[in-house]
């Protein structure tokens, strides 16, 4: 193993519903490093953001995944979030009644384990939906509930920006968002982006990549990563699509 | 003058109001209602659960009526700004001959059935609350009623009349002990043109009270009124809520809110009924149930001939929080007009939703601290909604939260 490895999944596999979609699955994240992991629909890219996060519906039936060098598998979701991994979810839950300013507040506290004096907690959040450009009575709307698209990316960002993760996911964070939203978030990625920090972008298309440039691209194809390069295998992927790739794959 | 239940033949006879209202001696219009009620009391049935659908789930004979007895109870406490001029809060054995108590019984009749026969024949602890056109009240009037006789047929009756222009909030609040008792409480609330009334009831009856409590409002032109009533407590809590939008351009919203625990049987019937055009109404009824407790949700949206225009929302939301808990949600809306702005509804039952759960905890929130969030939030909206001042929601959110812990405790 690794030492230097923030997150370090070895032959991982998991099922759905009494089906295995992971087949195997490789990959380490170092601090400073983005990954992005592309693949056609259906080859396990929600699956991958749900197990690493702990989601019950998934079943881990073999292999490791070690963050700063604890295993992971078996870890309830919270304490994983407190151990500093970060899931933006595809499709975020609507929490009726309870606004984002006070869902925030429990998450920080909890993450943080302390009580953030309510003053304190009130600045960064406003300096955080400045750089995310929310609105700031986006804070006093129920969580999630009635957001378009865009607002419901950008929420899960601004909870990103205030856990301050060490390893963040973050699952098709593109998909809905139209070309100044999906900029504004990206944008804001960037900065949250430090060298203590992982990042592993899930996405179907390349267009998010165009805005946060990752160093390693990973194509996920049934339930395994078939291939590994640079930046350029992600154009390749634009250009050629994943055909290419799966034909190459099952007659390997 | 206690006396168990159903030991007894039952003391609820027309002789025995008559005799209540002698020696309560009622003024003119009380006494008009009484008669009226004493002579339709074994004339009039009681609803049947197979022939009135919002009885479907809570046979009357449940409530035993028969076996309590009237017993001249506790007046009302208030604690209302009386200073204010333009507002009233009278008994109605105080209010006189002239003057807004002629309109008693407007809202809920005396003759629609045996219970509201036996409500009016036993009449007492009537209040009278009236704002003179334009006044603004700046407070909540507060209302307490509680009643301690065991064996006791308690019939509170609160009048709302408010005038033209005014703005009126109040708070009515009912206790009990934790003998048996029934309570069949009446709200009525005339609201006038132009006028806004906010009206919220506390159910804390006690462990062995059965309740049946009715509310109506009738809204003249452009007026609006707005109604919260949350249950915490009471063996058996059965509300029919009604707001008849008879004014063009009036509205209603009617919030429910109840956290049932052990065997409590809680029990909403709405009725959001758009007579006039350009009304419109909002309503959200929530329960969280747990231990053996169960909930039911009848609610009628109607938009009759004329209600063009009408738009009407109608949302029931239950919560289990055991698996003995149970609920029962059935929205109707009856529609006679092809011209309605918005008619929707939305009804649903159903333990805390795992994926809410996964979510919240990945966040940092242990399972049992997402658990207790999404429950307060579910609770919350409804409270939200109502826009209550600050000292009420806490009051309320404390209410809640003790009643919450009690159900921990049990579980």
């Amino acid at each position: 193993m690794n030492e230097a490895s923030l997150l370090e999944i070895n032959a991982l596999h998991a099922d759905v519903a009494g089906k295995e979609i992971l087949k195997g699955l490789d990959l380490a994240v170092r601090p400073g490093e983005v990954h992005a992991i592309m693949g056609p629909n259906g080859s396990g890219k929600s699956t991958l953001a749900n197990t690493l996060m702990g989601n019950p519906r998934y079943a881990v039936t073999g292999g490791e995944i070690r963050f700063l060098g604890d295993e992971l598998i078996g870890m309830a979701p919270d304490e994983r979030a407190r151990r500093g991994l970060f899931l933006a979810f595809q499709y975020p839950v609507a929490v009726p009644g309870v606004t984002v300013v006070n869902f925030l507040r429990q998450a920080v506290n909890a993450v943080r384990g302390e009580e953030v004096p309510v003053r304190e907690f009130r600045e960064e959040l406003f300096a955080k939906m400045e750089l995310l450009k929310v609105d700031r009575d986006f804070a006093r709307r129920y969580l999630n509930d009635g957001f378009s698209g865009g607002e419901k990316k950008r929420a899960e960002m601004l909870q990103l920006a205030m856990l301050q993760p060490s390893m963040a996911v973050l699952d098709e964070t593109d998909s809905g968002l139209d070309i100044d939203a999906l900029r504004t978030v990206a944008d804001g990625v960037n900065a949250l982006m430090n060298q203590d920090m992982g990042l592993l972008l899930i996405t179907h298309y390349q267009r998010l990549l165009n805005y946060i440039k990752p160093q390693f691209v990973h194509v996920l194809i049934d339930g395994r990563i078939v291939r590994s390069g640079g930046p350029d295998l992600a154009e390749e992927l634009e250009a050629n699509g994943y055909d290419s790739i799966e034909t190459a794959v099952s007659s390997a | 003058m206690s006396v168990a239940p159903s030991t007894v033949a039952s003391a609820l006879t027309p002789k025995a109001s008559r005799a209540l209202g002698d020696a309560l001696n009622d003024v003119p219009t009380v006494s008009a209602h009484r008669t009226q009620a004493a002579e339709a009391l074994n004339k009039s049935a009681m609803p049947s659960p197979s022939h009135d659908r919002p009885w479907k789930y809570v046979d009357p004979a449940a409530l035993e009526l028969d076996g309590f007895v009237p017993s001249l109870g506790t007046n009302p406490s208030t604690d209302n700004p009386t200073t204010i001029e333009g507002l009233s809060v009278t008994p109605f054995e105080e209010a006189g001959r002239e003057g807004a108590l002629g309109r008693l019984g407007k809202a809920v009749a005396v003759n629609s059935n045996r219970i509201s026969a036996l409500h009016y024949a036993f009449l007492q602890n009537g209040l009278l609350v009236e704002t003179k056109p334009n006044t603004e009240v700046p407070e909540p009037v507060r209302l307490t009623r509680e009643f301690n006789t065991a064996g006791a047929l308690v019939t509170p009756h609160t009048l709302i009349v408010a005038g033209d222009n005014s703005r009126l909030s109040i708070i009515e609040e009912y206790r009990s002990c934790d003998e048996p008792l029934a309570a069949l409480p009446v709200v009525e609330l005339l609201v006038g043109p132009g006028a806004v009334v906010h009206y919220t009831s506390l159910h804390h009856w006690g462990t062995k009270t059965r309740v049946f409590s009715e509310q109506r409002a009738i809204t003249e032109r452009d007026s609006a009124v707005r109604s919260l009533s949350l249950v915490t407590g009471g063996l058996l809590v059965k509300s029919h809520i009604a707001s008849s939008l008879e004014g063009r351009g009036s509205s209603s919203e009617l919030y429910g809110l109840s956290v049932g625990a052990s065997d409590e049987h809680i029990d909403f019937y709405t009725l959001q009924d758009h007579i006039a055009e350009d009304t419109r109404s909002d309503l959200l009824f929530k329960s969280a149930l747990g231990d053996r407790s169960r909930a039911v949700y009848y609610g009628v949206t109607k938009v009759g001939l004329e209600g063009r225009r009408s738009d009407a929302n109608q949302e029931n939301r239950n919560l289990l929080l055991s698996r003995s808990a149970k609920a029962d949600s059935d929205p109707v809306l009856e529609i006679l007009t092809n011209d309605v702005a918005r008619v929707s509804h939305g009804a649903t039952a159903g333990p805390v939703d795992e994926e809410e759960l996964f979510y919240i905890q990945s966040r940092g929130l242990t399972r049992e601290g997402a658990v207790e969030l999404l429950v307060r939030g579910f609770l919350g909206e409804p409270l939200d909604r109502s826009a209550l001042v600050e000292s009420v929601r806490q009051e309320l959110n404390a209410v809640i939260e003790a009643k919450l812990q009690a159900l921990g405790a049990e579980a």
